[in-house]
């Protein structure tokens, strides 16, 4: 691997020469990895983590925090294994008594002024200092001289740093500069007085980006003032999921604990978001967690209160409601947050009931914010995650770029109306009124929604899996995080019920089984199952044209 | 900068004298405006109009970078392939007007050269020769490394800090002196060496001090 930032997927030049190879022994171990590979990257193939800081494959290599030293023989000193790239027949010891010796050498220097206060860290855990010290570092230190100290600094936005706990690795630095491009931070003095900061006061205010140096720091000096003392990293589940606040999709996990999501951190995806994500997204999970939620069917009783049902009795009367209006335009209106199995099973029951037109609305931005050092990461100016997903089942936009508006025609339909996951928050309680049958799928209950005839409750993408289509076409995957409320189900399943029972066709059992499904009857998701898309999702494989409204395979 | 009349001619103590190699009288390889002014000639030629010097008359409230610093600045720009190389000589240029390195002339600087002002700051920091507050007429540094150190610059320090009346890295109540203590000065051989403004005063003993304070004090009035 290049020690440059990559721009660009390492899958992107298929038409090069296949690389030539060298083979080196590490540890042991025969290893052949592409010419010009670095040692710390060629022994990663095999599984050996040679301990570093500085290192970060999206960033430039300074190699100056030395912890990354080896063994080569031959050498007549310790060499960076960040920056030494491999030669044929080299030698390699990560792990020998020389190896082993240099980084404990290197590891209590770093503690000369750490302050090693692990137990109010919230890096504890999940430290590099921490663990490499625990590993490898002296059982007692030798130290001492009083240590120097720094207190804390508000950097802005949601970064604090911790002078005490700095290792001087720079990544920080480096990420704000080669890869947000906007060069906020800087090791400020020399020696052991050097300490990161900005420009005095300026802080990282109106940055977009900078979330991601919390990420990258290595050790407690910068964490995040939203997740401040929130919880310790051992408490953390980690789950595997897709950012829906716009429609770039980065690939993150949702880090959660009590069934709560605590915060959001990227996972690396080299073709969509690198290892970064901005920091609207990374901000933007508390939703996720709101109390407020729609916990059973509820059905319209005739003196117009809502009663809870069971499923069994609410789908029950609701298909016996369908089936007699059955051929009664329907109008729908969707949410661009609801997933590919949600909206394919959406368009479904609509091809069931007869057809009609589904909408949606969702919120744009003015602006693309584009993260200058990997282009092709940007917060995208759709800030919904599955906006491609709608358009490629043929579901028109309407309303202005606020997502309010347009539903003019929906409010007033006298046929079928059926709301998914649309808060309809710029509408009032007449909406839907006239409608022979109003069907409210949602994870909140709205003032729009009572006059709906049945409510459901669904889950939330961050209670169900599902997969999303992001801008450029890519399908992925996201697993559920957080146990759904009460009987909220996930709209894929109730949806499918309904149109298996209308259709007689087979009711999806899975997502897998709903996606399945989906890339049947839609040629633009063809090509892809579960399995394909993995952890990081791919690009469908015949690039198909929207299919016409209603999705017609119903 | 002001057009001041020189007194007595100063003899450096710690000059080696005439060794019979060169024919040079100590005038003419120093320089005489050594503690003062910018020398009026011979220092101004090609690239050393570029190269900063220390005043002893500091305006901290003038601006940066006009006429005559104008030209300088723009010299120095044509010696450097990108404007980012040529930082630390517009920085110590911009120490030369004013004294020292505030952060508002860091952020001048940055804008100069189209750098972010961390960067710049980050630069500044790093380099002790850069003053970051205001300091007195003359900026006594003695070297306290090991050559010197070994032939007694404690003591030197200790007796500057006597004679001038001040603290170590505060400016003295009538504004002339500040004394610092300097890392390596490169005049290993002529210990202990103190650098006052942009001259050098080598074999410096506890002896000599009161002398070269007093003949300061002299060439500020
Ligand atoms: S704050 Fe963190 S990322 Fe930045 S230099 Fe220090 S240890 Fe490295
Ligand atoms: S760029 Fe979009 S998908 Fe990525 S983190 Fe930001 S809002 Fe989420
Ligand atoms: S990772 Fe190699 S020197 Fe820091």
């Amino acid at each position: 691997m290049s020690t440059t930032p990559p721009t660009s997927a390492p899958t992107a030049a298929p038409s090069a020469p296949a690389p030539a190879t060298v083979t080196l022994t590490i540890d042991g171990q025969t290893v052949t990895v592409p010419k010009g590979t670095t040692i710390l990257e060629a022994a990663k193939t095999i599984g050996t983590k040679v301990p570093h800081y500085c290192y970060h494959p999206g960033l430039s290599s300074p190699a100056m925090c030395r912890l990354c030293l080896v063994e080569v023989e031959g050498a007549p000193k310790p060499q960076p294994g960040c920056v030494t790239t491999v030669a044929d027949n080299q030698v390699v010891r990560t792990v020998s008594d020389k190896a082993l010796g240099n980084r404990q050498g290197v590891l209590e220097f770093y503690l000369v002024n750490h302050p090693l206060d692990c137990p109010i860290c919230d890096m504890s855990g999940e430290c590099d200092l921490q663990n490499y010290v625990h590993a490898e570092g002296r059982e007692h230190g030798r130290g001492v001289e009083p240590k120097r100290v720094f207190g804390r600094d508000d950097f802005g936005g949601d970064v604090l740093f911790y002078g005490d706990r700095c290792v001087m690795c720079t990544r920080c630095v480096r990420f704000m500069s080669e890869v947000e491009k906007d060069e906020r931070l800087t090791v400020v003095e020399r020696g052991n007085r050097s300490v990161i900061d900005t420009f005095f006061d300026e802080g990282l205010d109106g940055t977009h980006w900078s979330g991601n140096i919390v990420d990258i720091c290595p050790v407690g000096a910068l964490v995040s003032k939203a997740f401040l003392h929130k919880a310790r990293a051992w408490d953390l589940e980690h789950t595997p999921s897709v950012c829906a606040s716009c429609s770039q999709g980065c690939n993150v996990e949702l880090h959660t604990r009590d069934n709560v999501v605590q915060r959001v951190k990227p996972r690396e995806n080299l073709d969509v978001n690198g290892w970064w994500m901005c920091d609207y997204g990374r901000a933007d999970y508390e939703w996720m967690n709101e109390g407020d939620r729609i916990e059973a069917p509820l059905v319209r009783q005739a003196d117009g209160s809502s009663k809870a049902v069971a499923w069994k009795e609410a789908l029950g009367g609701l298909l016996a409601r369908a089936k007699e209006l059955q051929g009664r335009p329907v109008k729908a209106v969707v949410s661009a947050r609801a997933s590919n199995e949600d909206l394919g099973a959406l368009a479904e029951l609509v091809g069931a009931l007869g057809g009609g037109e589904i909408v949606y609305r969702s919120p744009r931005s003015a602006e693309e914010i584009v993260l200058q050092g990997f282009p092709t990461l940007a917060r995208r100016k759709d800030l919904a995650p599955n906006v491609k997903g709608a358009e490629l089942l043929g579901m028109h936009r309407v309303g202005a770029d606020d997502a309010t508006g347009g539903l003019d025609k929906v409010r007033a339909h006298d046929g079928i109306v059926v709301v998914l996951g649309d808060a309809l928050a710029d509408q009032d309680e007449r909406f839907g009124a006239s409608a022979a049958l109003y069907v409210y799928v949602g994870t909140q209950l709205p003032v729009a929604a009572r006059a709906a005839h049945v409510v459901l409750p669904v889950t939330t993408h961050a209670e169900q899996e599902g997969t999303f289509t992001n801008h450029a076409g890519r399908v992925q995957r996201f697993w559920p995080a957080l146990t759904a409320p009460g009987m909220a189900r996930p709209a894929w399943l109730v949806l499918g019920a309904l149109v298996g029972e209308l259709s007689g066709e087979a009711v999806p059992r899975t997502a897998a089984d709903a996606y399945a499904a989906l890339a049947e009857a839609v040629p633009a998701f063809g090509g892809l199952a579960y399995p394909k898309l993995g952890a990081r999702g791919a690009l469908p494989m015949i690039s198909g044209a929207a299919v016409s409204s209603g999705a017609k395979g119903a | 900068m002001s057009g001041r009349s020189k007194g007595a001619p100063f003899k450096n103590p710690g000059w080696a004298g005439n060794t019979g190699e060169f024919d040079l009288s100590e005038a003419q390889v120093r320089g005489d405006d050594f503690v003062g002014e910018r020398p009026k000639h011979g220092g101004h030629a090609s690239g050393a109009g570029t190269l900063p010097y220390m005043l002893a008359d500091k305006e901290p409230e003038a601006r940066l970078f006009e006429g005559e610093y104008q030209q300088r600045f723009e010299k120095i720009l044509t010696r450097y392939p990108t404007k980012r190389a040529a930082l630390l000589p517009t920085l110590g240029l911009a120490q030369e007007i004013r004294g020292h390195v505030n952060p508002e002339t860091m952020d001048r600087v940055a804008e100069l050269l189209e750098l972010s002002p961390a960067y710049v700051r980050g630069v500044t920091t790093f380099y002790t020769m850069y003053n970051k507050a205001p300091v007195g007429r003359y900026l006594v540094q003695v070297c306290t490394n090991i050559s010197c150190n070994l032939c007694g610059a404690d003591e030197v320090l200790a007796t500057f800090l006597r004679y001038t009346d001040t603290e170590l890295g505060e400016t003295s109540e009538d504004g002339n002196f500040t004394v610092i203590e300097a890392e390596c000065l490169a005049a290993c051989g002529f210990p202990t060496c103190v650098q006052i403004n942009s001259r050098y005063y080598e074999n410096v003993t506890p002896a000599d001090v009161q002398k070269i304070v007093e003949q300061l004090k002299k060439v500020g009035d």
